[in-house]
């Protein structure tokens, strides 16, 4: 299934984006890899966020100048992706260790039921860990659309300074902003179906301070704290960069 | 002037933000179970020499907060590991909802640890942030995005209501054309701009949801549909899944459609005599551009909620194979689905905008 699966993706792909096809193919299965990778270390009992860290700085490496070589907007992409990680970073450490947001709910007994609870190895970090590295995605996505952009803007208009380029970072930002949001919301949404079912008596303030729901609100605000951060920070290094790099 | 008005804004964003965050700091009267605050806690720790997981007796004091016994001092033991697979370890500030007996002076059960202030942390951050990085395009997103949960949850509560004679996809699919329209309207306004990629969105939604339910019902076998969570309470396994395929790839389809809409219309403003096939060569490059960065949000967006599952499976001795492909298998197929959906939805969105944007090669379409 998933194989013939990924082979239709991979056809697509090389189909609408030929070599380029190819290469996002090769990144989709290396960021699969990392994640297992990611999921090996842990299981060796390697410290779940410190290496969380790594494997986000290796796949904005990988996906920012792997697939889009070396250059100013990769660059300045790269450096503002690096400020919204450790933004997240302190947000989601702050949140992990008060909330207790970390491990399972009486909904997840049916798969977990059988195996042992005592596996040495802090869940509270596993799941620090598990949300910087669910951001990276977006981020990345939406700080080199933000430099590629201004860039574009910058080789038509060489007059421009670094404020107005700035503003019109912000102002391609808006619009990336709403779809964001927007794909975000629904790659999550169907979580949300599952779980109001599951609770569909409940009341309200027993919903609002339910772990699991709690955990889902977080993955999907954190998603979209970090990709709204990135605009303004990509904007600000990319106009900098940009303007400094022909004067 | 405009500096003034900007600034008295900001003022009043600020004021109400640090309002709510008090607010919910202490908000124990909208409870009505009883909360314990804790005031301190004792804590006795045992390791056990087979696992080396540490396990933790918290003898636990606080104050109850709320309701007929608030000011009530009272104490309570929780068991927790290091682990926290499924207990959990209390902090000095933590606050726990309570069962009370004895004229409230013993604690029976706890349920939960209270997390609403931790919620509206996060929500005011979002807001703050999404109304000061995007100003009124920022409130048009919110706009859309709060009619997006209110159909959702008019879908939920549907659904629940007939799920013995309601068919789940049916109504999903019913659903997603609402959604489509809304959140396109909403964030772009009318046009034919609009118009365009919301005909593509719907589309590319047919078409790919077609082609990942003919693969999956002509090649899969049975799938493991019991490792969805909550599937239990859904009621139409199978129609779950093809919602959850449904569903996830949704948003990144209109974003799609409306980028390349909007591009082409760009195009055709800018030069009405523009040709078609440098239209198409040009929509093609800015969705070259699009595609890689985004495959990868479904991805890790979707995929690394299979982590914390799988490293419980590693840590009791089955092997990551096993445990990635027993329970990642339906994350990773409807990561591929919303994938194939997203790279779909970019010769489907080129066909229609264009059919739509320039009806014939003299008039250009704009708005």
């Amino acid at each position: 299934m998933v194989l013939i699966l990924s082979s239709i993706l991979f056809l697509l792909l090389v189909l609408t984006g030929k070599t380029r096809g190819v290469k996002t193919f090769g990144l989709f299965y290396l960021s699969i890899f990392l994640i297992i990778v990611y999921i090996f270390m842990m299981s060796l009992g390697f410290n779940a966020i410190i290496h969380a860290v790594i494997i986000c700085v290796l796949v904005t490496l990988v996906t920012l100048f792997g697939l889009n070589g070396v250059n100013v907007k990769t660059k300045s992409a790269f450096k503002a992706v690096m400020v919204v990680l450790l933004f997240i970073f302190l947000l989601t450490f702050f949140i992990g260790m008060n909330a207790n947001i970390q491990g399972f709910s009486a909904e997840s007994l049916e798969n977990i039921g059988g195996y042992s609870f005592d596996l040495n190895y802090s869940m509270r970090d596993v799941f620090i860990g598990m949300y910087l590295v669910c951001i990276i995605g977006t981020v990345i996505d939406t700080s080199i659309s933000i430099s590629s952009a201004l860039n574009e803007v910058y080789e038509n208009n060489k007059h421009l300074d670094k404020h107005e380029l700035y503003e019109s970072g912000m102002n391609i930002g808006k619009d990336i902003l709403a779809t964001t949001v927007n794909t975000l919301y629904f790659a999550v949404s169907s979580g949300f179906i599952g779980f109001f079912m599951w609770h569909y008596n409940a009341s309200f303030g027993y919903i609002l301070n339910y772990k699991s729901f709690v955990q889902e609100i977080f993955k999907l605000l954190i998603c979209i704290i970090g990709s709204i951060l990135v605009i303004p920070i990509t904007s600000y290094i990319t106009s900098r960069a940009l303007v400094k790099d022909n004067k | 002037m405009k500096n003034k008005n900007l600034i008295v804004l900001l003022i009043i964003l600020f004021v109400i933000s640090i309002i709510s965050i008090v607010f919910v700091y202490n908000d124990y009267f909208l409870y009505k179970r009883p909360i314990l605050k804790i005031s301190s806690i004792k804590e006795e720790v045992e390791t056990s020499e087979m696992t080396n997981e540490k396990y933790y007796t918290q003898t636990i004091y606080g104050t109850i907060k709320n309701g007929k016994y608030k000011g009530n001092k009272v104490q309570l033991i929780n068991h927790a590991t290091k682990s926290g697979v499924y207990d959990e370890r209390f902090h000095k500030k933590s606050e726990l909802f309570v069962e009370l007996t004895n004229n409230g002076k013993e604690v029976v059960s706890f349920s939960q640890i209270k997390r609403d202030k931790y919620l509206v942390i996060l929500l005011v951050i979002f807001l703050d942030l999404i109304l000061l990085v995007a100003g009124k395009k920022g409130v048009k997103t919110l706009i859309s995005l709060a009619i997006n949960i209110i159909i959702s949850m008019v879908a939920i509560f549907t659904f629940q209501e007939h799920y013995k004679t309601l068919n789940m996809l049916i109504l999903y699919f019913g659903i997603s054309i609402m959604f489509i329209i809304t959140s396109l309207f909403i964030t772009n306004g009318k046009g034919k701009k609009t118009l365009a990629a919301v005909s593509s969105a719907i589309a590319s939604m047919f078409i790919s949801f077609g082609l990942a339910f003919f693969v999956i019902k002509i090649y899969g076998k049975p799938l493991p549909y019991w490792t969805l969570e909550y599937i239990e309470a859904v009621h139409q396994y199978e129609n779950f899944f093809y919602v959850t395929i449904l569903l996830s790839g949704l948003g990144a389809i209109m974003d799609i459609s409306i980028t390349i809409s909007s591009s082409l219309n760009e195009l055709i403003v800018k030069d009405p005599k523009i040709k078609l096939k440098n239209l198409v060569k040009s929509g093609r490059e800015i969705s070259k551009d699009i595609v890689g960065t985004m495959t990868n949000v479904m991805l890790f967006t979707c995929y690394t909620s299979i982590i914390p599952l799988a490293l419980l499976l590693i840590k009791n001795n089955i092997i990551l194979g096993e445990a990635i492909s027993r329970y990642g298998k339906i994350e990773l197929i409807v990561v591929l689905t919303s994938c194939i959906a997203i790279v779909l939805a970019i010769p489907i969105s080129l066909f229609i905008s264009t059919f739509i944007l320039k009806p014939q090669n003299s008039k250009g379409g704009n708005k």
